[in-house]
């Protein structure tokens, strides 16, 4: 997507979608896909809710959804 | 002649006669300092001494404890607050620090409460013309209210006065007439000089030094004649720069803080003798290393001085940064396990853990004796005894996964490491390539951590002066009186600008010539300006500016010198950018006399010199290294000693390490180089 | 995993690639090396904005194999700190690894990849050590003009992306050591003020070389082993740093919101900032749900900018006195839908004044994080830059700027539990030199006329915040003022631990009468005659006044005013700390005596009765003891 129209609702929330299995970490069953940035940019990753460990983490695009469309040519 | 200097614990007096050297040190007295001062000369004895120059740390002192007189500050109204907003800006370092305040802010410490900071209605705008009159009933309604506060001093300072001085020699007036003969400082007198702050805050520090200093300066003249003194009472300011105590007085903000220079001066006079004109100078006390540049032959000097933070005055100052890493700096683990040096300092008490007066904590000194550099039973003179032991404990006591010998290790590189890397700062800050310049290690630690430092700063030698913890002190017998004064005015700088700048450069000549005696030999006028590129903020100071008429080509040859000068601080030249001159600036040399480094003898023999015994230095390789110590006084012109060695002296230890060769000059210095391929 | 403290000395060398020793001697020379490339441009730039704003910031960062960590950052602006980590790479990638040579420079400045406005024009040096890419020298500074509908730049009503100026996306300035000159004339032919931005730039460049040679010897003396083990160690220290300080306060969850008043379109739409902060053990996650869709107007921030200002937040509570590097962020994600007024996209969410976003930002994460560090929170500052730029053109046609030097720059910051809150500060993301009125009043047809703070409108606090600064200014010529304050609806000084909020403030003007310069006095009655440009204000004496109404700043692009004009700003309080009740009547008694708090002020805000009169007799002033405890007693009986 290069070009970016203004949302319609006016508050916006971040999306984490639910995930099966459970945390090696703290045993909670509370896992979610969603994506974040930190340290090295953006990450799509899969957290445990209850104790923030992470299960895995996967470089996202650069600027998120947003591509220039110079480097779609 | 003698020069004295006055630092928070000790007064040092230094005497020179016929070449010969004598030192003593007396207990600083906050509440008489003029008794030490006293006591010290007497000691060494002042008749028939042609100078006598007086170095004073206790204005600075001063501020910094705020053991400051009751003074008052009057602004134009709707500004008693320019002293404590400065210039706004807080430290790189306090960046996410929210608890960091301005120290001489209102919710600090300020110089002045707010209250005694009033406002007189007036103003006088950019071009000196008067927008508002001065409301001398508003003013007298103000000194009234200061008169019932029972304040000392005054310290005036008016919107765009470095213009136009009227309303302040007038508020000066009034403040006589309401309070009587208090001490005033006006800003447009005491330097008038374009940007409200620095003028105000000079003007401050001005009265309060005045208030300090008078009656001391007094009292200690007439002492000293008691003593059967006849020469020259002189006060050294900021530069190291001299001034009769009378005309120190006039301007007192000169002298708020004078001593650390006088190495920097000290440091050029024997590179001078040395033919060495390219400097850099270490100065490692107690609690931190003073590092500043001579270049050209001339000590590197500022057109400010800073006494903390943003606390700036208007006085010409050599440029001298600081690190908190000197003998005393303590060794502590950080929470990654990184060892660190300083800033915190044992002091001289409780001193270094082995010392054995209740420091616990390790210091460079305990790692410095843990190593052999320094000898248990040698320190001070033999006056006093190391306890390696206390010291050993204080290193086992730290918290670290590291070996006892690596903390030890680790500490002195660490401080030696520290020291580099300021030198290293202070030469990128200044464009200057090391390799061009000698680096002088003084200061009673200097000459046993610089020489490690060779290997990473890569100067060209290392040069340990004679008596390397009296030389900052030498500094003060090296120097030459020195009256100046300055003007702001913005103005482009074009032809037609000449007969302004002449008149401001003639006008403050006379005022300076008429404080020299008629007669005076060697008299030189140096000239400067600041100047800016025009759309720039700030300025590039001190640009020389020819002698002679000033006309239409002398103002062309300013422009060509900023440029010069421009590209020599910062590495560009933008010559179709007009130049706008800024502040005008002139100094008064009077040559005095000044301490000759004289010539050692050569050494008797050509062949090795005589080693005392063998030492052991540990923890500078896997191995610890055998090192013959030598006395240096046994040391003539032209020995060499080959390290791994130690050369011993009376207050100091000089440490020369593997693959280095120390060769001793024709005037005592020990010149210190690698040796390729060691 | 062992703390790097605990490691022993041969686990210590296995992972970084040298002893612990030169592990902290190159973390300080890293500084030093990006301090150095900062230090050039310093002392040598033409703008005042590097100059006296410090709108600039230098990185180190290691090379693509390691995944460009940035193990060096100077802290000059915090606004830019964690945009650099993530911009040099984004910049490199899209650029090309594999086109780069020794003596390149590659620059770029589109805030959608490399954060802040298009003003910041990011330069990154590529360093090589016998043929292999080791590492980057980069620096992001401000530049005077980077084309757009608004010379300079600063205005918040552009509408887009065409209007908010060139965007450069990554490419090639210095080729080789040669310079690419279809780039200098892309930037020459579409910017203002060239002859200004060519040196600055020049300057820059020589700044990077500087920091490659730097760091060329630091590689010769280290090998090349150390110099990358030691950028990891770097790094690994300040993530187990944050770590170690967020695992030191219980787990729980937090909330805070802050809001922008409105864009430059209308004032239909306030724009909120909602985080939620979660916390367990060492590791935290910043939820920015619950936040506006971008705005209209070139009020946006992007992504990375709120990458810097929750680690600015989290530096401030959690680890104040080390510098930034990209291990700051490594134990804290952050959740952002994209399209909020803080991940504004193009071509509609236009970017420049993301700065104010930041502001919005942090006032929301301190706000939640205050619910969590107890007495180590810290008041809310005045929470906008209020920066001011006026022009307009001399009687001989000369044009005149006068930028960031009338408006309400300098203010207060928030109280802490070490004390009371300066007055003169920038806010709490930025810092800089204010330039002297006698040089401004030498360049700008203007006359500052009185600069002080406001009494009472410190938040009251055991500790007090410090007190919004009133400054008016006469100009003397026909005058247009450009206005960027967004935040009266709501006080942005809000207080912690029970201390007060601090009071909101306004822009006015006065026209001249009868051709005379108006002169206002300082008192609450003086606004009667005033035109309101902005605040929330008393309907009738038009002064602040939580309760009154709102006056949008933006209905007109900009305030023409005929010559003897006044202006004047009143910007915010800082936030009170502690309960002010409990604050030492004695310091009360000093607040009134330094006019940072009135009479009556002293007892409705602490409850402390002062006597006396501490305009004519400073040093005359007396509690009323007797008083002060009935007071203090009402109001515990109250609360």
């Amino acid at each position: 997507m290069h070009s970016f129209p203004r949302p319609q609702e006016r508050h916006l929330a971040a999306q984490r979608t639910p995930a099966e299995g459970s945390c090696p970490e703290c045993g909670s069953a509370e896992l979610a896909d969603y994506r974040v940035l930190s340290e090295g940019g953006w990450w799509d990753v899969r957290k445990c809710g209850r104790c923030l460990h992470s299960l895995s983490r996967e470089p996202a695009p650069p600027f998120g959804s947003y591509t220039p469309l110079g480097l779609e040519i | 002649m003698l020069g004295v200097d006055i630092g928070g614990t000790f007064t040092d007096v230094v005497a020179v006669r016929d070449g010969r050297i004598t030192v003593t040190k007396v207990a600083s007295l906050p509440s008489n300092p003029a008794d030490p001062v006293v006591e010290g000369a007497r000691r060494l004895g002042v008749e028939g001494s042609t100078l006598f120059n007086h170095a004073s740390t206790a204005g600075l002192n001063a501020v910094i404890t705020r053991q400051l007189p009751k003074v008052a500050f009057l602004g134009t109204d709707g500004f008693r607050d320019i002293l404590t907003k400065a210039r706004l800006w807080r430290p790189l370092d306090a960046q996410t620090d929210a608890s960091w305040r301005r120290s001489f802010g209102d919710s600090g410490r300020p110089l002045i409460p707010r209250y005694l900071r009033r406002g007189v209605i007036e103003r006088v705008l950019a071009d000196g013309t008067v927008m508002t009159a001065l409301d001398e009933d508003q003013a007298r309604r103000q000194l009234e209210v200061l008169g019932r506060c029972a304040v000392e001093g005054i310290a005036i300072c008016l919107l765009n006065s470095y213009v136009n001085r009227r309303h302040e020699e007038r508020l000066r007036e009034l403040t006589q007439e309401v309070l009587g003969d208090v001490p005033v400082s006006i800003s447009a007198e005491t330097s008038p000089l374009a940007k409200e702050y620095a003028r105000a805050s000079t003007a401050v520090i001005d009265v309060m030094m005045k208030l300090m200093f008078t009656s001391y300066a007094g009292e200690l003249d007439e002492r000293l004649r008691e003593l059967g003194f006849g020469g020259a009472l002189n006060f050294a300011d900021c530069a190291a720069t001299l001034m009769p105590w009378r005309d120190a007085l006039e301007q007192p903000f000169r002298i708020v803080f004078a001593g650390p220079a006088a190495g920097t001066t000290s440091s050029a006079r024997l590179g001078e003798a040395l033919g060495e004109r390219e400097l850099i100078c270490c100065d490692v006390g107690g609690t931190s290393t003073d590092v500043s540049l001579v270049q050209g032959g001339r000590p590197f000097v500022n057109d400010t001085f800073s006494l903390e933070h943003d606390l700036i005055i208007n006085a010409l100052s050599t440029e001298i940064s600081s690190v908190g890493a000197g003998g005393g700096s303590i060794v502590s683990i950080s929470a990654t396990g990184d060892v660190l040096v300083g800033p915190q300092s044992a002091g001289a008490d409780p001193g270094p853990a082995c010392y054995g007066r209740g420091g616990e904590a390790p210091t460079i000194t305990d790692a410095c004796l843990l190593m052999g550099i320094l000898d248990p039973d040698g320190f001070a003179g033999g006056e006093m005894h190391l306890d390696a032991a206390r010291s050993l404990a204080a290193f086992e006591a730290l918290e670290s996964r590291l070996d006892v010998h690596e903390r030890i290790a680790y500490a002195y590189r660490i401080a030696v490491h520290n020291i580099a890397e300021e030198v290293t700062n202070v030469a990128v800050r200044h464009g200057v390539d090391l390799r061009d310049f000698a680096l002088v290690a003084y200061g009673a630690a200097g000459p046993m951590l610089l020489p490690a430092a060779l290997e990473q700063l890569r100067v060209k030698r290392i040069v340990i002066p004679p008596h390397p913890g009296l030389f900052s002190a030498l500094g003060l017998l090296s120097t030459d009186l020195v009256y100046y004064d300055s003007q702001s005015a913005y103005m482009l700088l074009m032809p037609d600008a000449a007969p302004r700048i002449a008149e401001m450069f003639e006008a403050m000549e006379a005022r300076l010539r008429s404080r020299v005696a008629a007669g005076a030999d060697g008299v030189v006028v140096a000239r400067s300006f600041d100047g800016r590129l025009y759309g720039q903020s700030w300025e590039t100071p001190l640009v020389a500016v020819e002698d002679g008429p000033i006309t239409a080509a002398t103002v062309a040859a300013m422009i060509a010198s900023f440029h010069e000068e421009y590209e020599r601080r910062y590495g560009n030249r933008f010559e179709a950018v007009p130049v706008q001159g800024v502040t005008y600036r002139v100094q008064l040399i009077v040559p005095i006399d000044k301490v000759d480094f004289s010539s050692v003898p050569e050494g008797s023999s050509a062949g090795e010199p005589a080693r005392q015994r063998i030492r052991t230095l540990s923890y500078f390789e896997a191995e610890p290294l055998e090192a013959p110590e030598y006395d240096r006084a046994t040391l003539g012109a032209g020995a060499q000693v080959a390290g791994p060695a130690i050369i011993s002296e009376g207050l100091s230890t000089t440490l020369v390490c593997p693959g280095q060769l120390a060769t001793v000059g024709r005037l005592g210095e020990i010149s210190i180089e690698a040796v390729s391929g060691a | 995993m062992t703390l790097i403290r605990d490691l022993e000395s041969d686990a210590f060398a296995d992972r970084y690639g040298c002893e612990r020793f030169t592990a902290t001697v190159l973390a300080n020379r890293y500084r030093y090396i990006v301090e150095h490339v900062c230090g050039q441009l310093l002392t040598a730039a033409f703008s005042p904005i590097l100059r006296d704003f410090y709108d600039f910031a230098a990185t180190l960062t290691g090379p693509p194999a390691l995944g460009y960590p940035t193990p060096a950052m100077n802290n000059s602006i915090l606004l830019f700190t964690g945009t650099m980590t993530d911009s040099v790479r984004n910049t490199i990638e899209e650029y090309g690894v594999g086109r780069l040579e020794p003596g390149d420079v590659i620059i770029g400045n589109d805030p959608y990849r490399t954060g802040t406005h298009v003003n910041d024009l990011l330069f990154c040096r590529p360093v090589f050590s016998d043929g292999a890419l080791v590492a980057f020298i980069n620096l992001k500074a401000h530049q005077l003009d980077m084309g757009g509908v608004v010379p300079g730049g600063f205005s918040l009503t552009k509408r887009n992306v065409y209007e908010t100026g060139l965007v450069l996306s990554p490419r090639a300035l210095y080729k080789a050591g040669e310079p690419v000159r279809e780039t200098w004339s892309l930037i020459f032919d579409n910017v203002r003020f060239g002859e200004i931005l060519f040196p600055d730039m020049q300057t820059i460049v020589a700044g990077l070389g500087l920091g490659e040679r730097l760091l060329a010897e630091t590689i010769e003396r280290y090998g090349l082993g150390a110099i990358h083990g030691a950028m990891s160690y770097v790094c690994d220290a300040a993530a187990e740093r944050m770590s170690l300080a967020l695992a030191a306060i219980p787990d729980g969850e937090w909330e805070g919101e802050d809001a922008a008043d409105c864009d430059g379109v209308d004032d239909t739409e306030e724009y909120r900032v909602h985080v939620r902060v979660t916390k367990r053990g060492g590791r935290a996650e910043v939820d920015f749900s619950g936040t506006s869709r971008q705005a209209r107007s070139a009020i946006n921030a992007t992504a990375l900018d709120a990458k810097s200002t929750v680690g600015a937040a989290f530096k401030y509570l959690f680890d104040p006195r080390s510098p930034f590097n990209s291990g700051t962020w490594r134990n804290i994600d952050i959740l952002l839908p994209e399209g909020t007024v803080v991940s504004a996209l193009p071509p509609d969410g236009p970017v420049f004044l993301y700065y104010e976003q930041s502001q919005v930002m942090l006032g929301a994460m301190l706000r939640a994080l205050a619910q969590a560090v107890g007495d180590a929170a810290i008041g809310g500052d005045r929470g906008t830059t209020d920066i001011h730029n006026a022009s307009g053109v001399h009687p001989d046609g000369r044009p005149w700027v006068s930028a960031a030097q009338m408006g309400g720059e300098p203010g207060p910051f928030g109280a802490t539990s070490d004390g009371d809150a300066d007055t003169w500060m920038l806010s709490y993301q930025a810092n800089g030199i204010a330039g002297a009125i006698e040089a401004i009043e030498s360049d700008v047809p203007a006359v500052v006329l009185r600069e002080e703070p406001v009494p009472d409108t410190g938040g009251a606090g055991y500790n007090r915040g410090g007190c919004a600064v009133m400054r008016d200014s006469l100009w003397l010529q026909p005058t247009d003022h450009n206005l960027m304050s967004l935040h009266y609806k709501r006080p942005s000084g809000f207080g912690v631990n029970g201390g007060g909020d601090g009071r909101t403030g306004g822009v006015w003007i006065w026209e001249p009468k009868d051709s005379s310069a108006p002169r206002p006095s300082a008192a609450v009655d003086s606004y009667r005659d005033a035109q309101p440009l902005a605040g929330v204000l008393h309907p009738e004496t038009n002064a602040p006044d939580p309760d009154g109404v709102f006056h949008y700043p933006y209905r007109q692009s900009s305030w023409h005013t005929d010559p003897l004009t006044v202006l004047r700003y009143i910007n915010r309080g800082g936030g009170g700390w502690g309960d002010p009740f409990e604050r030492e009547p004695a310091r009360v008694m000093i607040d009134v005596r330094d006019g940072y708090v009135s009479i009556e002020g002293a007892a409705r805000d602490y409850g402390v009765v002062v006597l006396g009169d501490p305009e004519g007799d400073p040093e005359g002033l007396a509690i009323d003891e007797a008083e002060t405890a009935r007071l203090r007693r009402g109001h515990q009986s109250e609360g």
